[in-house]
């Protein structure tokens, strides 16, 4: 969070000192301004911005200037909102970008905060040090793991050691299939004494080999260790759901979003847990803060059609999994939902195609399974 | 509250430590059950032959059916057993199945030799289907195995004769196949039979699943799905194999449960099948003697996530008394049983989160199961039998489960308020709802791998009332199965059931349709529509009482 804090700073100055000088008439409103917000009268900063910008509302110094102190205020959406206004004006400015990146990446919508991080360094390649395992962190959190390995695979000579790298690092490895190179990194971290992220790391990779016993005490070793980690409760809690255990589940996602309420697995499936107790608007309400988290995420779309379907709005449904079916063509169990759409909304070939489709694909899953995990 | 309490513990002095135990959240008197097994001397036990190398069908063993062979009106039981593996027969007497004469004074009278049922030439048995397929007033058995299925007939003298061959009922070489039903689908007044296959399987080509060198049952999904077989009845102890004709050919699945309703209420007995890892099957009639597998539409195939479960036991009645059967199966730990409400016999609603069985199913494994009205309150409870597929871990053996029906809306686990029969731990698998003793409230017969059965008498003392009916067709079949009865109280309550005996998990129930009446004791009147479409209504029955009706001429 520190770390966090002061990099927004920084990257505010920095941006305030790229972008073109307000009008002189102004220049003592906005000088008293960034007085206010280098002392830390974060709401005085904020009032002076206003008013300075309410004359010269196309300053882009301003106007990231109060996106800055909004974000520091903890406005993270305001503050997307003035770094979004600066950037149409300025919309090449990475230090711009790497601020909206980092008010993203604080409300949890990663998606965008990597997409504007790329961009920042794309344009300034002097960044790419300062984000690169921000930009990492959010690859992993978005699972998309290989490129998360690809950034962090070069910055291991130079940063091997370093505790935040060697979790993100592994993370990546592990996420990526990657199990020995994984386990070189635990080791690795082992090596400088039992740790909280070492354990979520091996739990991590034992839920992967299908040792859930050796998971669990791994996991609960990880949270018991560091009960703030981030994503430890929430590994122990997609455990605890698969084991049949939903109450001691949903406590532990409870205690994950309590740490990060954007946290997508813990959103997710609290989302389910909701679902099946047919809460419906709580599941809607957790399905969509993992959306904002990942958007477009299939499963979540999935899950929120599902829904749509139970609480009586078959087209809504429809409309969702159709959508859902041209982006994943392969999803067998939207494919089997929709079929069911579709019965209901009385068209009966539609419904045969799709279930045909979604019984070819579930065969096809099935080919390879060998027995290889007890029931 | 408490002298309540305190009258319980001195009058019954043996139940006074599990009074006592269940403490103060009982608000209401709920029976509790009583094992009689032991007070009878029969041999029989659940003997999958486990020593060790772990064959596939060890999990599915037991078989339980509730039915009258003597026609004494005292239900009696059949017990289906395992065989000597890999060399697949019953070697010797302790594979041999078990029927058990009902002798009225709450013990049970071994006769399976002196009935021919002993089963030496089977191979590895599991489900039973009671029914009167010729319409002789005796119940027939079938039963199913690995290796050729059984069809025996019931002499009424006490014997019964293996009449398969040349009965037409026969299946594809090394067909595993697990439960069975009899209805009538076409109401011809002979009863049909289904047959839930799971696949195709023999010793020889038994697959090996091991971690770390430890063996376990293997996953379902390395065995190939098969079809389910319907055969129709031609009269005269001849079937006819209408599998592929009728529909049921072109679907696949490893089939477990059936549970037979009419669940669009056109008259015409449809078929439920629970199938193990793949999804369900509900196949509508379409009254032409072809059906149609409906899962998708009346959205029962999967969950409400598009999952397909382990699905085991199976049952259809109507939970919340509004006139439409619904639906439960149950699965392994860490699903979610599935409780679908019928809407208006058009589609199916997941109702398993609503009503709370989501939370309350998540940690049982459950084979047999059932919607059953134990305490008489005229609110049909789920039961099931329930104990994991291998014995990996400490609570392997699990005990069984009643989640008592409140007000059709949801349910809460009375389990543990049962008694210390009802909750022994073990591999159940098995069960049969019936009425041993006659006095109108339902016992539970359930099975357990390498153990004897319990016989779990409902100790009937809540003072509910009830009525049990015993139909008899006459243009319908003989058994009535496929009527559907409507009762109304006195105070214009209506309840709903049907004839079946196919309930839960390769079991077969007393074919009398029990009703409970809560504290009310007059009925205003029963309506009953029997498969033949003769529609007869009796007024002013009285309670508590065993009621038989024959279907009239018209």
């Amino acid at each position: 969070m520190t770390t966090l804090t002061s990099l927004c700073v920084i990257i505010g100055l920095l941006a305030s000192a790229l972008c073109a000088q307000p009008a002189a008439s102004s220049e003592a409103l906005l000088q008293h301004a960034i007085t206010l917000q280098q002392a830390g009268d974060l709401d005085g900063a904020i009032r002076a911005y206003r008013e300075y910008l309410a004359a010269e509302p196309d300053s882009v110094q301003a106007r990231s200037n109060l996106g800055a102190a909004l974000a520091r205020a903890g406005h993270y959406d305001e503050a997307i909102a003035e770094y979004d206004r600066a950037l149409r004006k300025s919309p090449d400015n990475p230090a711009l970008l790497l601020n909206v990146g980092l008010a993203y990446y604080k409300t949890g919508r990663l998606a965008e905060a990597a997409a504007r991080f790329e961009q920042a360094v794309s344009l300034a390649p002097q960044f790419k040090e300062q984000v690169t395992l921000l930009l990492a962190s959010c690859y992993n959190n978005l699972a998309r793991y290989k490129e998360a390995v690809t950034l962090l695979a070069s910055l291991e000579e130079s940063k091997a050691g370093d505790p935040a790298f060697d979790y993100l690092y592994g993370t990546a490895l592990i996420g990526d299939g990657q199990a020995a190179g994984g386990a070189a990194v635990i080791h690795r971290i082992l090596s400088r004494g039992d740790s909280a992220e070492a354990r979520l790391l091996r739990g991590t990779l034992e839920l992967s080999a299908h040792n859930r016993d050796g998971a669990l005490v791994d996991l609960e070793k990880a949270v018991a260790l560091n009960p703030r980690l981030p994503g430890a409760h929430a590994r122990l809690g997609e455990l605890l759901l698969t084991d049949g255990e939903p109450e001691r589940a949903r406590s532990v996602f409870t205690q994950e979003l309590a740490l990060d309420p954007a946290e997508f697995t813990s959103n997710l499936n609290m989302g389910v847990l909701a679902k099946q107790d047919q809460d419906y608007a709580e599941a809607r309400r957790y399905f969509d803060l993992a959306l904002r988290t990942r958007p477009n995420d299939p499963g979540v779309r999935y899950q929120l059609a599902n829904v749509d379907l139970a609480t009586g709005k078959p087209e809504q449904a429809r409309q969702a999994l159709e959508a859902l079916i041209a982006e994943s063509p392969d999803f067998a169990e939207a494919h089997a939902t929709l079929g069911t759409v579709y019965y209901r909304l009385n068209r009966g070939a539609d419904g045969d195609r799709e279930r045909a489709i979604s019984q070819k694909l579930m065969d096809q899953r099935d080919l390879p399974l060998t027995g290889a995990k007890p029931r | 509250m408490r002298r309540w309490w305190a009258a319980v513990a001195l009058c019954v002095a043996g139940h006074a430590l599990w009074v006592a135990a269940r403490g103060a959240e009982t608000e209401t008197r709920r029976p509790h059950f009583t094992d009689i097994a032991p007070k009878s001397n029969f041999a029989y036990r659940t003997d999958n032959n486990f020593t060790g190398r772990k064959y596939f069908p060890q999990t599915m063993c037991g078989g339980v059916a509730a039915f009258d062979f003597d026609n004494d009106g005292r239900m009696d039981l059949f017990f289906t057993n395992g065989a000597k593996l890999p060399e697949l027969e019953k070697t010797d007497a302790r594979f041999y199945n078990c029927l058990l004469r009902n002798r009225g004074d709450g013990t049970f009278e071994d006769v399976t030799a002196r009935a021919g049922l002993l089963g030496k030439d089977l191979g590895f048995s599991f489900g039973v289907a009671a029914g009167d397929y010729d319409n002789d007033g005796y119940e027939d058995l079938f039963i199913c195995n690995a290796g050729r299925n059984t069809l025996y007939h019931n002499n009424g003298d006490g014997t019964f004769t293996d009449v398969t061959e040349g009965s037409g009922i026969t299946k594809p070489k090394d067909v595993l196949s697990v439960a069975a039903a009899w209805f009538d689908y076409d109401n011809d007044g002979k009863l049909d039979l289904i047959v839930s296959n799971y696949t195709v399987w023999t010793p020889q080509i038994d697959k090996i699943c091991a971690v770390n060198g430890q063996e376990y049952y293997c996953h379902p999904k390395v065995y190939p799905s098969v079809a389910h077989r319907l055969y129709h009845n031609l009269g005269n102890g001849r079937f006819e194999d209408v599998t592929d004709s009728s529909g049921f050919g072109q679907e696949l699945g490893k089939g477990m449960g059936i549970a037979i309703a009419d669940f669009n209420g056109d008259g015409y007995m449809d078929v439920f099948v629970a199938n193990d890892t793949v999804r369900n099957f509900l196949f509508i009639n379409q009254k032409n003697g072809t059906f149609k597998e409906s899962g998708y539409e009346w959205g029962v195939a999967y969950d409400d996530s598009g999952n397909a479960h382990s699905s085991m036991g199976a049952d259809a009645k109507d939970y919340d008394n509004d006139g439409w059967p619904d639906l439960f199966y149950n699965n392994l730990k860490g699903q979610i049983w599935g409780l679908y409400r019928n809407i208006g016999g058009k589609y199916m609603n997941y109702a398993s989160g609503i009503s709370h069985l989501s939370r309350l199913s998540v940690h049982s494994s459950g084979w047999s199961n059932g919607f059953v009205d134990y305490n008489n309150d005229g609110w049909k409870d789920l039961y099931s039998s329930n104990g994991e597929v291998d014995n990996m871990g400490q609570t392997s053996r699990q005990p069984d489960t009643m989640f008592e029906n409140v007000d059709g809306k949801e349910f809460r686990d009375v389990s543990a308020q049962l008694g210390p029969d009802f909750n022994h731990a073990g591999f159940q698998r098995g069960s049969a709802f019936v009425d041993l003793n006659n006095d109108g409230f339902l016992d539970l017969v359930v099975t357990s791998l390498d153990e004897k059965p319990r016989i779990l008498m409902n100790s009937a003392d809540n003072g509910n009332h009830w009525l049990l009916v015993n139909t008899i067709g006459r243009r319908s079949n003989r058994d009535g199965i496929g009527a559907t009865l409507k009762l109304t109280t006195v105070s214009g309550r209506t309840l709903y059931n049907h004839v079946t005996t196919s309930v839960g998990f390769m079991s077969s129930s007393d074919k009398r349709v029990h009703f409970g009446l809560g504290t009310e004791k007059a009925i205003q009147s029963l309506e009953i529509r029997w498969p033949s479409g003769i529609v007869q209504t009796l007024k002013k029955v009285k309670a508590d009482q065993i009621l038989t009706v024959t279907e009239p001429e018209r």
